[in-house]
């Protein structure tokens, strides 16, 4: 049975410097689950992120690197971590850039292990 | 073992106040049962709240979870209630380890070996990896504003390509790569495991991502893209842009804490903004 994933995207927005949260169907881009402060376009951040996970997991299998775990991106006015492997579904965190990236990643571990 | 969990348990239950549960939290910790082992821990910490080895047990069962955040806080509040507690020391000299901070882990291991007379063989084995892996990242000062310049002058950079990374790189698990907006391989060089140059087929499939990033990049609204990291079964990998539209990519293995890869690549980006304004190979 699928777990509730309302609390698990609110849980991952009141980390500080957050700004949004959402699972993401890895396959399509679609929204699932999503919980967005002001201003935040859930579509298309799932949509963009679901995307560069995949071509990063595609891009690390065909290098024999092995299946992706966790990604980083930093830009100059955000961040983008995502964690997946779990049923097609992909976990993804907006921050800031100065949001404590070491916490969120722990936070993300932890809710694809809710995934599960 | 289970006689002296069920002793302990029997023990708490009768006298909420003893001492006990650190012991038993403790070996539930080892025996991998974490949840149980925090709650019996938490219990204990609500009626001791100043007993340090408390904290210190929190502490162990946060890094046992993945959360480094909380072992750190427990850990400075132990040091808080017991400077010198060699626990705490050991924990916060492994978290610093972990997220680069290799000063730092030396000055929380060297105080354990002084405190103990060097006889803990795992803190002078802990103390020798931090003291290898911090002469083999030298001390770099912070990038001025112009930073590849500032490099050019003050090191000789590499002629041959394939050694454009090889003296900034800690251990043989370590691989960096500078790949041109193509893909093709300007410098630096990819072994796999058994030793063959595989180079140019990791190199053009690891530049895909960037077409992805790029195009992400001008509809999320949050800036120029700066790096890019991940983790994989095997590996880290972390990737830059650099001048001339060029992609530094440092590869290391799991195990290597996911900031030592991070400044492995602004160093490697840093040599090799350098090497191109020299003009490459030449």
């Amino acid at each position: 049975m699928t777990p509730p994933l309302r609390p698990i995207v609110d849980g991952l927005t009141r980390q500080r410097g957050v700004r949004a949260s959402l699972v993401v169907s890895e396959h399509d881009g679609l929204v699932i689950e999503s919980s967005l402060r002001f201003g935040q376009d859930g579509d298309r951040v799932a949509a963009l992120a679901a995307s560069m996970y995949r071509k990063a997991r595609l891009s690390a299998a065909a290098a024999c690197l092995g299946a992706v775990a966790f990604l980083q991106l930093d830009a100059d006015r955000g961040r983008i971590c995502a964690v997946g492997g779990r049923n097609d579904l992909v976990i993804v965190v907006v921050a800031e850039p100065g949001a404590n990236v070491g916490l969120i990643r722990v936070e993300l571990f932890k809710a694809l292990e809710m995934l599960a | 073992m289970a006689d002296d969990v069920r002793r302990w348990s029997d023990e708490l239950a009768r006298d909420p106040n003893s001492l006990v549960f650190l012991e038993l939290g403790e070996t539930l910790r080892r025996q991998r049962l974490l949840d149980v082992a925090h709650k019996i821990a938490l219990r204990g910490l609500e009626r001791h709240p100043q007993n340090a080895d408390a904290h210190d047990l929190i502490a162990r069962i946060a890094v046992d979870r993945g959360d480094l955040q909380t072992a750190r806080e427990r850990w400075a509040t132990v040091l808080q209630l017991v400077p010198g507690h060699a626990g705490a020391l050991k924990g916060m000299g492994y978290l610093s380890f972990q997220e680069g901070r290799l000063t730092e882990a030396e000055q929380y291991l060297s105080h354990v070996a002084a405190t103990d007379g060097g006889g803990d063989d795992r803190v002078t084995s802990a103390l020798a990896t931090v003291r290898r892996t911090s002469m083999s990242l030298p001390a770099v000062p912070e990038p001025p504003a112009n930073a590849a310049g500032a490099e050019t002058a003050s090191e000789s950079l590499p002629h041959d390509p394939q050694c454009l990374f090889a003296d900034l790189l800690v251990d043989d698990a370590q691989t960096a790569l500078l790949l041109d907006a193509g893909g093709y391989v300007l410098g630096g060089i990819y072994l796999d495991g058994d030793g063959a140059d595989v180079s140019s087929d990791v190199g053009a499939q690891l530049s895909g991502i960037t077409d992805e990033v790029r195009r992400a990049m001008r509809h999320l609204d949050i800036g120029e893209w700066r790096s890019i990291t991940f983790e994989t079964q095997v590996a880290v990998v972390a990737m830059a842009p650099s001048a001339d539209a060029s992609l530094v990519v440092v590869a290391a293995s799991r195990a290597t804490p996911l900031g030592l890869v991070r400044r492995l690549l602004e160093r490697c980006g840093r040599r090799a903004s350098a090497w191109l304004e020299r003009g490459g190979a030449e």
